[in-house]
């Protein structure tokens, strides 16, 4: 699988290309779902809920329903598919009589103008009877908590499907009373309390990591149009348009095939835009009113009512000999779920116990519910939240042992075969090598020189971990046809959001033997499009690029058997040589691939048309990892981090486009590191965000961002197409980590609560036994 | 955003009189970079708005010779940064225009919008504090001039009636073997807001203190003055010891809030380690 036999060295795999949709994208020229504006469109909003739970009394919408210029104001009793057990946030389409987070859409408006519709929502009337909040994970697993789901609702766990993450988990039956805890599963081996008695040094810490938000451009967008004939049509910002109809036609009682979901440019979704969110409620504004309706979130609602990553909670515990022998780890993990289910509960907990091999473990997960918005994937979900506490952990043991911890950390980590947390085998991977090809860089060589060359004011400090993500499966489909010029279409159903097209016409252009230029690749609608899985779980090239490069394959048999007919040869004499199809030794005999590709479009002509086809499935996931490294600098005074380097060390099993792989590589770090530096949906104790901008949710800007060096290590998976593995999702895991041990290297000061702000650095510093703090 | 009534005066006159009629409902806006995202997110829904973009009078960044600096309300955060003059001779000043937002929104953001905006945050106040600024409002009974330090009443509230405009600021000159210094403290470095914000601004003679002005911002309702702070300098020599003890009377003068961009406890350790650091540099600053 790992070479593709060609006649020649096409331009194809392997080469660095630039998205060619980058100057549009920079130029403001490409075309997103807020720039479509037709005939008779109508605008959008939604009136949401102020309170984190409440009781909705009366809604009263007379005085906006009189507003010149609005078509429609609808509240859940103009609804009639809406159930009252909701078994998913994009069921709960309008809030029936109960609201559970702060942003629940209560009522939806449909206005000529958006002035208009801004204008409508002041006019409703809500009357509230406001109930307890459960606002913390941990006061909501409790027994006597306030309620958030209705009785009745079930765990969704359709997110873990869609990744593919983990099987063999156990779950079990959540505790009677603890009406919050949606889901749970528990992972053991070994005798943990024996292990832990005959351990010389036992660490036991809390980590939490706060809700993010995974930061796309393009805040969710819909435009929904209904024909005549009740065919349903959605222009959608979305990772996986098929996922969009599903949910669609579930939520409308709809026959699939009567919605045609068209993904647009999807400007960003990291898992945010997976699952359904405005899409039902815009389509149900369009058959109110019979016109177009576009509904585009604000940044405000994005933040307040999104679908962020969960708040994630570990308490980790661990148990070492004297001599560096791994007794006993024992965990707890709490993923605050928001007012849904629907976490990835398993990955926490087998990362946990599995990336290095502890004889005796016992992980539990508990998925809680609280009173805020429902969470969805974020790049790799939860990995990087367990990586900070496995792997802040590892590095404390290896500096209470006093050995290098890198050595520590090879000589326990993961190798092929051995068993994971759930008893599977690890797969073929390259953690080994990332973790070693990261120690010798000059950063990790020089940490103790970097140290030494600071002063009181600048405190300097070195700090490497180590990450990855299984890799997700999803079936999929690509067909290949050469068209009557000798070029070559690919259609797929894949949303590019990542630079995935141009890789994937690479695939193309070195399975069939052409040029990438020669190749060009549509994302289709769900109408015309082969059915395929999301743009998530690092698996679009992984296996879209496999369903790509058969059916090339395929249409390249298809080619040559038309050409062996032609020129009366064998197949097995055949190659395609600078868009001619000859035979092996004899160039001057051939026939053009346009002459082949006219033949298959001609009037009366007796030659089928080539159309490779793939459609596979998948069972063989490849796991990639990535190291990072960061040298910085901590005023101890202010706790400002100046990150002077950071490097990313990533296993990509072959690098189809390089420049898209160090893109992801450099991206997947930045976000990382703005959730170790600066980032966190913060909410006051009635469930409100007190920071619903991009002001005070900060991002990190490139004014804060060193250069960012990314060293790509290739170790071919088995069944990843060219032995690709995924990328996109590995390099955001570490960081965190990886800024907290730099953090601790250069103040002494070991923070277990991310964001790892300035004030909590700072005031750290200043609560160290005086003989600890650095003079100022 | 709400739709809105927009009014587009060519001078001083007219934004005035258009004021006077239309009163408390109306907003003014210049760059707009403090006004259209509270617009924009329901925080504000003012039913008439006055454009001050045709205002050419608002505009002018005038050196007084003998009588220090003129900055005219729509003068820009970035006009301030790049201002030779200004640089040269009130770097805090300075310091606090190339801190506003980022390069984009310092094209827009003006001085008159910072100070009328009147967040307890805004970073060009503490530097025209400890310049001792003074405020030109006009309105229908004509013009009038405030103190800087009696400009801002309360969180977003200033002296100015809803039919006076702010016009421009009148900052004095400074003395020989002056400096200052504008320090702010955020988790990012630039986008952001002021988790504190602090000026000093000394005058030194013959070895001594003779002046010292210390202005802090986002640990009161309003950016405030820490005058126990700046007596405590005035008279005596600035050593290590007496800049630490300032440190401390400033952190004494603060009241600050907790809130999502700092708690109470940050902001009182930041004021100390600004003030500390800002008075260091103004002092190096006064000896060039």
């Amino acid at each position: 699988m790992a070479t593709m036999k060609t006649t020649r060295d096409v331009k194809g795999v392997g080469l660095a290309i630039p998205r060619p949709d980058g100057p549009e994208k920079v130029t403001g020229q490409v075309q997103y779902v807020a720039d479509l504006k037709p005939r008779g469109l109508l605008h959008a909003k939604l009136f949401r809920s102020p309170h984190a739970h409440a009781r909705v009394v009366s809604i009263d919408t007379t005085r906006a329903r009189a507003l010149p210029g609005v078509r429609a104001v609808l509240t859940a009793a103009d609804i009639p598919e809406l159930k009252r057990k909701a078994p998913t946030r994009a069921h709960a389409v309008l809030a029936i009589d109960r609201v559970v987070f702060v942003g629940q859409p209560i009522a939806a408006v449909a206005a000529d103008e958006l002035a208009i519709a801004e204008e409508a929502l002041d006019l409703i009337e809500v009357r509230y009877e406001v109930l307890r909040a459960a606002v913390d994970p941990l006061e909501s697993m409790k027994p006597g908590a306030p309620p958030v789901a209705d009785a009745g609702t079930e765990a969704d766990t359709s997110e873990a499907l869609a990744h593919g993450s983990v099987a063999g988990v156990a779950t079990e039956a959540k505790p009677s009373k603890a009406v919050n805890i949606s889901q749970q599963a528990k992972l053991q081996r070994g005798d943990v309390a024996k292990g832990f008695a005959e351990s010389d040094v036992v660490i036991e810490k809390t980590y939490r990591v706060p809700m993010v938000h995974q930061g796309y451009l393009e805040p969710h967008a819909v435009l929904a149009q209904w024909d005549t004939n009740g065919l349903l049509t959605l222009w959608v910002s979305t990772q996986g348009s098929f996922n969009t109809r599903s949910e669609v036609a579930d939520v409308l009682e709809l026959p699939e095939n009567r919605i045609k979901v068209i993904p647009m440019e999807c400007g960003g979704g990291f898992g945010g835009k997976i699952r359904a969110l405005c899409e039902p409620i815009t389509a149900i504004l369009a058959r109110a009113t019979g016109r177009p309706v576009r509904y585009v979130m604000t940044r405000r609602e994005e933040l307040e009512a999104g679908n962020p990553a969960p708040q994630v909670i570990i308490r980790l515990k661990t148990g070492v000999k004297r001599d560096g022998t791994l007794m006993a780890l024992e965990a707890e993990s709490v993923i605050e779920s928001g007012a849904f289910s629907g976490a990835v509960l398993t990955v926490s907990g087998v990362f946990l116990a599995s990336l290095y091999l502890w004889p005796a473990f016992e992980v539990r997960g508990f998925e809680v519910l609280t009173h805020k918005p429902s969470i969805a994937a974020y790049r790799a979900p939860v990995a990087p939240h367990t990586i900070f506490a496995l792997d802040s952990h590892m590095e404390q043991i290896a500096r209470v042992l006093g050995v290098d911890p890198v050595e520590f950390r090879l000589r326990h980590l993961q190798r092929e075969g051995s068993p994971m947390a759930n008893n599977q085998p690890w797969l073929n991977n390259g953690g080994v090598e990332v973790l070693t090809r990261i120690a010798e860089h000059p950063f990790w060589k020089q940490r103790a020189e970097w140290k030494a060359s600071g002063d009181a004011r600048r405190l300097r400090g070195t700090g490497l971990a180590l990450g990855g993500w299984l890799g997700g499966l999803q079936p999929t489909g690509a067909t290949v046809r050469l068209n009557p010029d000798g070029s070559l279409s690919v259609l797929t159903g894949q949303v590019d959001i990542a630079g995935t097209n141009i890789a994937l016409a690479q695939i193309a252009a070195s399975a069939y033997g052409i040029d990438v230029d020669k190749v060009r690749i549509t994302t289709g609608d769900t109408d015309v499009a082969p059915v395929t899985g999301l743009s998530a779980g690092s698996k679009t090239v992984y296996t879209v690029g496999v369903a790509v490069m058969e059916a090339a394959k395929d249409a390249r048999n298809q080619t040559l058997e038309i050409a062996a007919k032609e020129m009366e040869a064998s197949i097995h004499d055949l190659e395609i040589e600078n868009e001619r199809v000859v035979v092996r030794g004899l160039p001057d005999r051939g026939v053009t691939l346009a002459q082949i590709g006219k033949k298959g479009n001609l009037y009366m002509s007796k030659v089928p048309p080539v159309l490779g086809v793939s459609h596979p499935a998948f069972s063989q996931q490849a796991p990639a990892f990535a190291a990072e490294l960061a040298r910085i600098e901590v005023d101890p005074e202010t706790g400002d981090v100046t990150l002077h380097g950071f490097v990313v060390v990533q296993d990509v099993g072959k690098a189809i486009n390089p420049l898209g792989v160090e893109g992801q590589m450099q991206g997947g770090a930045v976000q990382s590191l703005g959730m170790a530096l600066t980032e966190a949906l913060t909410y006051d104790d009635a469930g409100r965000l007190t920071n619903p901008s991009l002001l005070d949710y900060r991002k990190l800007t490139a004014a804060d961002l060193p250069n960012i060096e990314t060293i790509i290590v290739e170790k071919p998976s088995p069944a990843g197409p060219f032995g690709a593995r995924g990328v996109g999702e590995p390099p955001i895991v570490p960081a965190p980590a990886a800024i907290a041990n730099a953090v601790h290297d250069a103040t002494g000061v070991r923070l277990t609560e991310l964001p790892l702000t300035p004030e909590r650095i700072a005031l750290a510093i200043a609560a160290q036994p005086a003989a600890r703090r650095p003079a100022s | 955003m709400r739709r809105f009534q927009l009014a587009l005066p060519r001078n001083i006159d007219e934004c005035v009189k258009f004021l006077a009629e239309r009163g408390p409902e109306t907003k003014v806006i210049a760059g707009g970079t403090d006004l259209l995202p509270q617009m924009k997110n329901g925080l504000l829904k003012p039913a008439a708005v006055v454009d001050l973009s045709g205002v050419a009078d608002l505009r002018t960044l005038r050196r007084q010779d003998g009588s220090g600096l003129r900055v005219g309300a729509s003068v820009t955060a970035r006009e301030i940064e790049r201002d030779a003059y200004v640089r040269s001779a009130y770097p805090a000043l300075a310091e606090s225009g190339a801190l506003v937002g980022s390069v984009q929104i310092r094209n827009l953001a003006t001085v008159g919008g910072n100070l009328c905006n009147a967040a307890p945050s805004a970073d060009m106040a503490p530097p025209l504090l400890a310049l001792e600024a003074e405020a030109v409002v006009a309105g229908p009974r004509g013009r009038r001039r405030v103190s800087l330090s009696d400009f801002f009443t309360g969180v977003r509230r200033t002296v100015l009636a809803p039919d006076e405009l702010l016009v421009e600021l009148i900052v004095p000159a400074l003395g020989p073997r002056s400096g200052g210094q504008y320090l702010r403290h955020t988790p990012r470095r630039e986008l952001d807001i002021a988790v504190v914000g602090v000026a000093s601004q000394i005058t030194m003679s013959d070895g001594v203190c003779a002046k010292a002005r210390i202005a802090l911002a986002a640990v009161a309702p309003t950016p405030i003055r820490a005058t126990a702070a700046e007596q405590a300098l005035e008279g005596r020599p600035l050593t290590a010891e007496q800049i630490g003890r300032a440190a401390t009377l400033a952190v004494e003068a603060a009241r600050p809030i907790s809130d999502q961009r700092g708690s109470a406890d940050f902001r009182r350790h930041l004021v100390a380690v600004l003030t500390r650091r800002t008075l260091t540099t103004a002092l190096e600053r006064a000896a060039r």
